[in-house]
């Protein structure tokens, strides 16, 4: 493992539309044990309530930082309690393993993701383990229809659980599944009945991070109304090393320009070390790299990235990646392409 | 604190993070370093074939920042590629666009460029 996750503490984020049962579901898994010196901060209070030691409740407050987009603010709220959470722990006032933040319902977990990655303290201090959201078997469908907000939560998620397939049938699950990995075919996708899920969902999804090579593609739906959302994704993958340099550069150049519509770029690139480098990145941020030690758990040896964004058609990224070839020193293949996943 | 100029670095662009990585890590000694130098120039050669479209340079300074020059002789300094995308485009006055034709298109005549010159070797 590299360097970038030791000693550090996760920080899991929980979010998911009012009513879609996160509390029930995070209040289950404290209960379960393991689970004594993790702290969690809550945006606020659900009708579930929580019972845990460690409760501490914030307001959001965010500060827009000077020409910042939207995923680039600084949430000041997350920044202060994680650093009064440090400071407690350092002075052995608090013994902590973990936090798990719960959001509100509508807040977009890039900036989240943007104030502890890019805080000089916290960022040496905290790495970001899991974006888990939750979606409501039942209108989970209508909150992918008519919020962008839940679009941009699952776009950013590195597992979506259905909650409340108890209420619903399972053909509503099973389509819900469907629209989920049309939209992120990076997410890794649980279903919880009565609000229990294993604490597992804390765990780190494995880097590679493409489980939809594991699941049938998705189909279209027939019989549902056209509507688009602009929401689109495309897998790319490359059989040759890549330049690590260069992408770097093409990269880092798109996400200058395009960041607020790169919802989710996510994969593995083989930059023909010993080990591939596993990127993530949600808008403007990227997780500092992983660079793994080896291919162990990987079928074949290559690259494969999932570009997830909204107003951009794939083609062009395509033709982007074609016309820098010869930098990325790498010839990219169109793996999957969903062109219009609401529809 | 950056072990080559001194300068306190706080935040590690995720471009260099493997460099960052390496330095810090337990092996090292001379070949780090040397690794470390040829990818700075080479990553100043691939970002020079982008940003000349634009009628800007990068220069490697020092093996520690970069200097971003334009052909009126503005120049500014940038610790990384973070910094330098949002200086380049004002120097030249727009948005670097990597999914530009013009750019695409640009590039493309470089590697024809290229491959006429390896045909004439």
């Amino acid at each position: 493992m590299s360097t970038t996750t030791t000693n550090k503490l996760p920080v899991d984020i929980i979010t998911g539309f009012l009513g879609s049962g996160k509390t029930t579901l995070l209040g289950n898994i404290l209960k379960e044990g393991g689970f004594e010196d993790a702290s969690v901060i809550i945006n606020e209070y659900g009708l579930a309530g929580l019972d845990h030691r460690l409760i501490r409740r914030i307001n959001e407050r965010t500060t827009l930082l000077a020409g910042g987009c939207v995923c680039c603010n600084r949430r000041e709220d997350l920044i202060l309690e994680l650093n009064d959470m440090l400071n407690a722990c350092q002075s052995g006032e608090l013994s902590l393993d973990r936090v798990i933040v719960e959001t509100t319902g509508l807040a977009n977990p890039a900036p989240m993701l943007f104030s502890i990655l890019t805080h000089p303290a916290l960022m040496h201090h905290y790495f970001i383990e899991t974006v888990v959201v939750c979606l409501d078997c039942v209108n989970g469908e209508a909150h992918i229809r008519d919020n962008q907000e839940s679009v941009k939560q699952i776009a950013a998620a590195d597992k979506v659980i259905i909650t409340k397939t108890d209420i619903g049938t399972p053909e509503m699950a099973d389509n819900l599944r469907v629209s989920v990995a049309r939209i992120n075919p990076t997410a890794v996708i649980l279903e919880a009945a009565d609000g229990i899920a294993p604490r597992s969902i804390f765990t780190p999804a494995p880097v590679s991070g493409l489980p939809w090579r594991q699941t049938p593609a998705p189909q279209a739906k027939p019989g549902k109304p056209e509507h688009t959302s602009g929401v689109r994704n495309i897998a790319i993958q490359f059989d040759e090393p890549l330049d690590w340099l260069a992408f770097g550069i093409w990269l880092s150049m798109l996400l200058h320009k395009h960041g607020e519509k790169m919802l989710r770029v996510k994969g593995i690139v083989d930059v023909g070390e010993k080990g591939p480098i596993a990127i993530n990145g949600v808008q403007h941020i990227i997780h500092p790299p992983t660079h793994l030690d080896d291919w162990r758990g990987y079928e074949t040896r290559n690259s494969q990235i999932v570009f997830i964004m909204r107003d951009i058609e794939p083609e062009r990224i395509m033709d982007s990646l074609m016309a820098f070839q010869r930098l990325i020193g790498a010839h990219p293949e169109i793996q999957e392409i969903n062109m219009n996943p609401l529809a | 604190m950056c072990v080559l100029c001194g300068e306190l670095v706080l935040n590690v662009h995720w471009t260099d993070q493997k460099a960052h990585d390496l330095e810090y890590g337990a092996a090292g000694g001379g070949e780090v370093q040397r690794n470390r130098r040829r990818d700075r120039i080479r990553r100043v050669q691939y970002a020079n074939n982008i940003l000349s479209f634009y009628g800007l340079n990068l220069a490697d300074w020092n093996g520690s920042k970069y200097i971003l020059s334009d052909k009126k002789g503005n120049q500014k300094i940038v610790g990384d590629l973070g910094e330098m995308w949002p200086e380049a485009q004002k120097a030249c006055g727009r948005g670097l666009d990597p999914l530009d034709p013009a750019l695409l298109e640009y590039l493309r005549a470089q590697d024809e460029h290229v491959h006429v010159h390896h045909d004439h070797e």
